[in-house]
């Protein structure tokens, strides 16, 4: 007998069997990566990489992907379409996060540059924990996807930057060092998910790195 | 005739079969699949598949397009628009003679 929880779940068996290969772990770690090494170059040559290297290797890194997906994903597992439902979440949960992401730096600018009688006490608050703040931040960020994207382990993402920076932020341990850990721990995970991903799913015969019939 | 027989008549057995149930409900949560994936997920084997399949086109129940994918044939299923009515209206023949039956 069909139910509507059976069916969820077989979607959702669906949707999982196609992201775990690891990939978007991979370039969640590369971002995470090419923030910290931005800010490390910062630190060394002055100039501001942070803002930029992780728009120049997302650029790079995010075309892999899709070919990644096309030669090593598809032909393993076949090729499948979702519904709008998961991307239409998906793209509120972005711009949710976009619109709160302005409001807050709006509302840091506005106090920041009207604050004649010393700064309020939420941002003194702000920059005096500031590592636990981002830290708390990325875990709920983390969270948020992993609840939109139906991928439990973007939680522990999540819950692993926060303990390493309210770690870091008792340790007196340099940020960027905090962001590279994170994002060679994501990137280990993502690799050690694709090489289970390939031994579990060989290639069909016949199959030659493209999409098999 | 019970009510409860009376229910049991409307039930499309073309769906009714646990292996077309199997696919009709794998390709009602996607917009569409092609076969391997239908293969992977519901663990039939591919002349199994082919076979339902087959019964499930002739009905008008299942699409099957034939595409080039990077240059690489694929062939792709979804539901047609009849084959989504037929199983929505299948789940509520079931449920409708589920919810007659007595304790």
């Amino acid at each position: 007998m069909t139910k509507q929880n059976t069916l969820r779940e077989i979607e959702k068996k669906a949707y999982m069997s196609y992201h775990q290969d690891g990939l978007i772990d991979i370039v969640i770690g590369v971002y995470a990566l090419s923030f910290g090494l931005g800010i490390a170059m910062d630190r060394i040559w002055g100039f501001s990489f942070g803002a930029i290297m992780p728009a120049i290797l997302i650029s790079i890194v995010l075309p892999i992907w899709i070919h990644a997906k096309r030669k090593i994903t598809m032909p393993r597992i076949g090729f499948v379409k979702f519904g709008a439902r998961g991307a239409n979440k998906l793209f509120a949960l972005l711009l949710g996060l976009s619109v709160a992401g302005l409001g807050f730096a709006l509302a840091f600018g506005f106090f920041m540059a009207t604050g004649q009688n010393g700064r309020p006490v939420w941002i003194e608050m702000l920059f005096q924990y500031g590592m636990i703040w981002i830290g708390l931040g990325a875990s709920v960020i983390g969270s948020l996807f992993a609840y939109t994207m139906g991928l439990k382990r973007l939680h522990g993402y999540g819950l692993l930057t926060l303990a390493l920076f309210v770690s870091g932020y008792f340790l007196s341990i340099p940020f960027e060092y905090f962001v590279l850990a994170i994002g060679s721990v994501i990137i280990a995970s993502g690799a050690a998910l694709l090489v289970r991903f390939i031994r579990k799913y060989p290639l069909p015969k016949g199959a030659q790195g493209n999409v098999a019939q | 005739m019970s009510p409860s027989d009376a229910g049991i008549q409307n039930i499309d057995r073309l769906i009714h079969e646990p292996s077309r149930l199997t696919i009709m409900m794998h390709l009602y949560v996607v917009e569409s699949a092609d076969f391997q994936f239908l293969q992977n997920q519901t663990g039939m084997t591919p002349g199994n598949l082919s076979s339902h399949l087959r019964k499930l086109e002739d009905a008008g129940y299942v699409e099957v397009t034939k595409e080039f994918l990077d240059r690489t044939p694929h062939t792709a299923l979804k539901l047609t628009r009849k084959g989504r009515e037929a199983f929505k209206e299948y789940r509520r023949n079931v449920k409708q003679f589920i919810d007659k039956l007595p304790e």
